[in-house]
């Protein structure tokens, strides 16, 4: 047991979590408390030490606070179910309130029974280390449930704003969708001012009922010296069907786990991501896409430019049952280095038992394609104009992908200028 | 070459020299593509104004002149020299001969996807007009500059918002390529097997294009196989270049005789 | 079709035989004593046994390594036997004439006639039974040339500059467990120096057997290829059918000095064990070479036996422009289990690996490659292409993939592909629509799975791993 461990619980006995949710939280504290803390041996930390971590002083858990004026203006324009986070902290008047989204602290009966249903279930906690501690921190979360066949007309968007404070979170949110439904749920991580280093521990739990549908983001925009540690759990049965996209800027420690599970045939996986570490940042995504069952698809896209003296790190697992036959599983994974300082370091595994199967993954590491280059050039742009532009196509034919257009709208003039390019364009057209 | 047309050739070339202000002036080309000799002693002159056809067998060079002139990494000139609307070619970046006026439309141009072909082109634009030292034309004023464009060339506007060349077709690639070219407004266009994989629908649509942008000041050097294209685009010179020089030089109809002979009673010099 | 897929052959392991042969072979065990007599046996210098003996010291320091993908019972090392030798070879014979003929027989048995007028033209052989070195032939023909080839023990006594320079030069003995242990007791093994600009005037070989019941074979080759010179090695190896899991701990050092270059080529067919999977050899070999610069090592291997494999024959690029490369066709059928791979180490600047795996499994067996691509800081304009394809047969075996990119440079570039997928339906279709039967059809498709690593073989050995494959693959379908 490590300091960090004690340390994490004692911060824990200072929250005042929803009754009903006591006993969840006591186990969980048990079993974190009984883990052991990963070495430089560990396989799933093995290019992420947490070392730094372990000696981090846990800071307190956030108050809330008003919410800044240059933050809210920075939201995605999005006219959605809107709920905000300051420092961990509901924000009542920052938030809408819908009939689908409840905060775990005011569910009815019937609503905590579905929680207690399937939180924590959908994750293996004795699997991922802070899946554990977000349950042992489970001071309050939220609910997203839509009925057997409803559709929602608007994105749910869940803002969490760091104001700057050195301070913990922790942040839990259930996704439950019954048969047939429909939602779009937009997980925004922004940070108010670059001063932030404290700590976040978020995660997400989706259970797609037959044939439900989602699309579902998550945006990590953090400040350079953000901490966080982040996980979307999602068990998909029988043609349900995910749509998601990953963005990580870097930050200190950004780690970031996807667990997908297809425990219903015919269901179908589409995830695509971006990362962007630059300066000293990191960003570590781990995902693992298990296919329990036959006749299922998963198609896996994550794309990073690695600048500075920055560090990312790709694992992406495919795994197939031995009763998923008929499987269809796709990765790829593309890396361009900028930097000699920079480093990639990238692993995708297929482990397959069933033999009726079509896996492949690819990965690359290299460099701005020549041709491309020359093509730009003779065209009368300059090497560098021409190198930025191919940079920022190499990102953007994700982001090019993306069916929120608000969100679509949103991030690309932003990453575009990251590259140092104004996309004029975009807004002039129609 | 027999003496006396060699005599005739550059006379030729003197006396457009005198007279004329030429645009463009090969001398003596050498050129290398990873330690082979492809361009072996190549002489042209284009005065502003003409379109140049040139003809060749496979291998005779045809693209690597192309790549020469628009400076491809890869191809090293070992002799020589270019001079290009007075200025030393050799001595200047791909993207300096571009913004010189020079440009290469090319045979298989490449796709670049996540790269909007509108941000591409307003950046091209952008920088002849810097280059010009005229004024960047606004986000409104380019909008409808290229919108108007893509209709003289029949190609659709929904091929502006995609990334440059992403998906389209043979024909569809190419008539982006005069696209640009009309956007770009050089003075020297060189046309590498424009016509290569396009059905005559496509070819009339490209040469219409070109014919448009014809004038007083600006010339065309058209490298083509076959003499098809040159129905369209009418040539004022047709040069054979084979084995990596000019070994004949002709006017219109010497492309309907090679049409007819091959190039096979060149190459082996019994002319 | 993967009814008759599951119905494919039942042919035995025709190298499975035991020779009755009168052996001096150690009571199982392993200390500090056992080290001094196999030294002692081989009348060894001082330094090499103080370097055993280190070697050992590190050895009951470390742990098995757990990280593969395979499972296997505890092995008890104190029940192994770490020297076997046949009676016979108590004076190492001068000629052949003077080898003990059941030795002889034995090998003819195995298809490797030892008289040179019978042997493989143009290929030279050390033949290692258990634990030490029977014969080396074509000695004399080499040394005109200038090559040494012969076994490690001999060299040892003739040329201990050359073992003292280069052993453990490029596989320390730390290096993992069983190269830890593999330094501590290895017993025999082949030595190979090519001179400076000198082009090997054959082929060089191997051969290894485990006969003696409970022994370990811990066999150690060095190949130093001095500058500009040119050599091709090929190992090949068997075992008697036995229900008890025997062990091979080998370590395989090669040096590439400037422009030279090593082809190094594995056929490996140790005893694989039953089909209820009782038995087999346990084969935990660190293979590693070091190439200077312009230098090349090329690694082929076929691997079809042992019950467990734990492999990863590497290159260290330390050389400007120096190459690697790694081909490997990895078949596991019954309850086999492979975890084989290779690690490319770009230190060097515009180096260069290639990667091309092809693993193929069957029955209830599992096949895992496991590889590694690391460039350097300094490692400017380093190149790497990695293809892995699997191929499953029936559908209760495993086939996995688990490579580990790093890059620390930004010119460098590396692609890494892998597929898995089944036999084709279309392809079976149309060969048994042409008249082959299913057996043949799939022994067809998976050869041509394998072209690609086939090529890279010597050509007499290129003919018996595809034979070697079909037998292999004998009860995987139908």
């Amino acid at each position: 047991m490590t300091d960090f461990q004690q340390q994490a619980i004692l911060l824990a006995a200072q929250q005042q979590p929803v009754s009903w949710l006591q006993d969840f939280r006591a186990r969980a504290a048990n079993d974190w408390l009984a883990q052991t803390w990963p070495t430089r041996k560990t396989e799933h930390w093995k290019y992420t030490p947490l070392q730094g971590l372990q000696k981090t002083l846990l800071p307190a858990f956030g108050q809330s606070t008003e919410l800044d004026e240059a933050v809210n203006s920075d939201l995605i324009p999005l006219d959605a179910i809107r709920l905000v986070f300051i420092n961990g902290v509901f924000s009542a008047e920052n938030s809408t309130q819908a009939e689908c989204v409840v905060r775990f602290s005011e569910a009815n009966n019937e609503q905590q029974l579905l929680i207690e249903k399937y939180l924590g279930k959908i994750v293996q906690g004795e699997r991922h280390l802070f899946a554990t501690l977000n349950n042992a921190w489970l001071g309050d979360g939220v609910l997203l449930h839509v009925p057997r066949a409803q559709h929602l007309e608007k994105p749910v968007y869940l803002v969490h704003v760091a104001t700057g404070e050195e301070v913990a979170a922790n942040q839990r949110l259930l996704i439950v969708l019954e048969e047939n439904a429909q939602a779009e749920v937009i997980e925004h991580y922004i940070t108010g001012n670059n001063a932030s280093s404290g700590f976040v521990n978020a995660l997400t739990e989706i259970q797609l009922a037959d044939g439900a549908d989602l699309h579902h983001y998550r945006l990590n925009m953090e400040a350079e010296h953000a901490q966080h540690i982040g996980a979307v759990h999602v068990d998909l049965q029988r043609n349900a069907r995910l749509r998601g996209f990953a963005l990580a800027l870097g930050a200190k420690l950004m780690r970031i786990d996807y667990q997908m599970n297809h425990r219903g045939p015919g269901a179908e996986l589409d995830l695509q991501g971006v990362y962007l570490p630059r300066n000293q940042q990191l960003v570590d995504y781990h995902t693992n896409i298990c296919h329990w069952v036959p006749h299922c698809t998963s198609n896996e896209v994550f794309r990073g430019i690695v600048s500075d003296s920055a560090q990312a790190i790709f694992n992406g697992r495919i795994y197939i049952h031995k009763d998923a036959q008929k499987t269809l599983a796709e990765l790829s994974n593309k890396n361009l280095l900028t930097s000699n300082k920079a480093e990639v370091n990238t692993k995708p595994e297929l482990e397959i038992y069933a033999d009726d199967v079509k896996c492949a993954h690819g990965a690359t590491i290299s460099q701005l394609n020549e041709n491309a280059r020359y093509y730009l050039r003779s065209r009368g742009l300059s090497r560098a104009e021409a190198d930025v532009m191919l940079s920022f196509g190499f990102i953007n034919e994700l982001l090019e992908q993306i069916a929120q257009s608000a969100v679509h709208d949103y991030l690309q003039p932003r990453l575009a200028r990251l590259f140092g390019r104004e996309l004029s364009l975009e807004l002039a057209n129609d | 070459m027999l003496a006396q047309q060699k005599l005739k050739f550059e006379f030729t070339v003197l006396e457009n020299y005198r007279t004329k202000k030429f645009m463009l002036r090969i001398t003596d080309l050498f050129a290398r593509v990873e330690e082979k000799e492809i361009i072996k002693g190549l002489n042209l002159t284009i005065n502003p104004g003409e379109v140049h056809a040139i003809m060749g067998p496979n291998g005779a060079g045809k693209s690597t002149l192309g790549n020469v002139l628009s400076g491809r990494d890869g191809y090293q000139v070992t002799g020589g020299s270019v001079m290009f609307n007075g200025k030393d070619l050799l001595e200047l970046e791909i993207e300096e001969r571009a913004r010189e006026g020079l440009f290469l439309a090319f045979q298989y141009p490449v796709e670049i996807p996540g790269v909007s072909n509108m941000e591409f082109l307003k950046a091209a634009v952008d920088a002849k007009r810097k280059h010009a030292e005229q004024p960047e034309l606004s986000a409104v004023e380019f909008m409808k500059l290229a919108r108007e464009t893509s209709k003289r060339v029949s190609l659709d506007q929904a091929f502006l918002k995609r990334g440059v060349n992403e998906g389209f077709s043979g024909g569809e690639k190419k008539r982006n390529e005069i696209m640009q070219m009309m956007l770009l407004e050089p003075s020297l266009c060189i046309l590498d097997e424009t016509d290569s994989g396009l059905d005559i629908d496509a070819l009339q649509v490209v040469a219409n294009g070109v014919n448009a942008m014809r004038s007083p000041e600006r010339s065309f050097i058209v490298v083509t196989h076959y003499q098809r294209l040159l129905d369209y685009i009418v040539p004022d010179y047709v040069h054979v270049l084979a084995n990596g020089r000019i070994v004949k030089t002709g006017g219109k109809e010497l492309a309907l005789e090679l049409e007819e002979k091959g190039y096979g009673w060149l190459e082996t010099g019994a002319v | 079709m993967s009814e008759q897929v599951e119905q494919l052959i039942k042919k035995e392991y025709a190298a499975g035989f035991h020779t009755a042969i009168e052996a001096e072979t150690l009571p199982p065990g392993l200390n500090e004593d056992v080290i001094r007599f196999i030294s002692a046996k081989k009348n060894e210098p001082e330094w090499l046994l103080e370097w055993r003996l280190k070697a050992y010291h590190a050895w009951l320091e470390m742990t098995e390594p757990e990280w593969a993908h395979v499972k296997y019972d505890d092995i008890d090392f104190q029940a192994v036997s770490y020297y076997s030798a046949p009676k016979s070879m108590d004076s190492k014979p001068k000629s052949l004439d003077e080898v003990d003929p059941e030795l002889l027989r034995t090998y003819e048995k195995l298809g490797i006639p030892l008289h040179e007028q019978a042997a493989l033209a143009g290929v030279a052989m050390d033949v290692v039974f258990d634990s030490v070195s029977v014969v080396t032939t074509f000695r004399e023909k080499l040394l005109e040339a200038g090559v040494i080839f012969c076994s490690i023990s001999e060299a040892v006594q003739k040329y201990p500059e050359l073992i003292k320079k280069y052993i453990g030069s490029v596989v320390p003995q730390k290096d993992n467990y069983y190269a830890a242990l593999n330094s501590a007791v290895f017993s025999d093994g082949s030595f190979v120096y090519i001179p400076k600009g000198v082009r090997c005037p054959m082929e060089l070989s191997t051969y290894f057997r485990i006969n003696e019941q409970n022994t370990g074979q811990f066999e150690r080759t060095l190949i130093v290829a001095d500058e500009g010179s040119h050599v091709s090695y090929l190992e090949g190896c068997t075992a008697p059918m036995r229900d008890e899991n025997q062990l091979h701990a080998a370590v395989v050092e090669l040096i590439a000095l400037d422009n030279a270059e090593i082809k190094y080529s594995t056929v490996q067919n140790w005893y694989p064990g039953n089909e209820e999977g009782k038995g087999g050899i346990y084969n935990f070999v660190t293979k590693r070479g070091v190439c200077h610069t312009n230098a090349k090592i090329s690694w082929t291997q076929v691997e079809t036996g042992s019950a467990v494999t734990w492999k990863y024959p590497s290159c260290v690029l330390r050389g400007d422009n120096s190459v690697g490369e790694f081909y490997s066709v990895a078949l596991t059928n019954n309850y086999q289990q492979a975890d084989t791979g290779t690690k490319m180490i770009h230190i060097g600047k515009n180096t260069k690996s290639t990667i091309i795996s092809k693993g193929i499994s069957a029955g209830k067996s599992s096949n895992a490659y496991r590889g590694l691509v690391r460039i350097n800081p300094g490692a400017e304009g380093a190149r790497n292409y990695t293809q892995c394809d699997s191929l499953l047969i029936g559908d209760k075996c495993g086939a996995h993939t688990f490579p580990y990119i790093e890059s620390k440079n930004p010119s460098a570039v590396i692609e890494h592909e892998a597929t898995t997928s089944k036999v084709s339906e279309d392809q079976m279709f149309l060969c048994q629509q042409r008249g082959l039967d299913a057996e043949k059809a799939v022994s067809m498709i998976v050869n041509g799975f394998c072209r690609e690593v086939f090529k890279e073989l010597p050509m007499e050995f290129a003919v018996e791993a595809g034979k070697l494959l079909e037998v292999s693959l004998e009860g995987s379908v139908g």
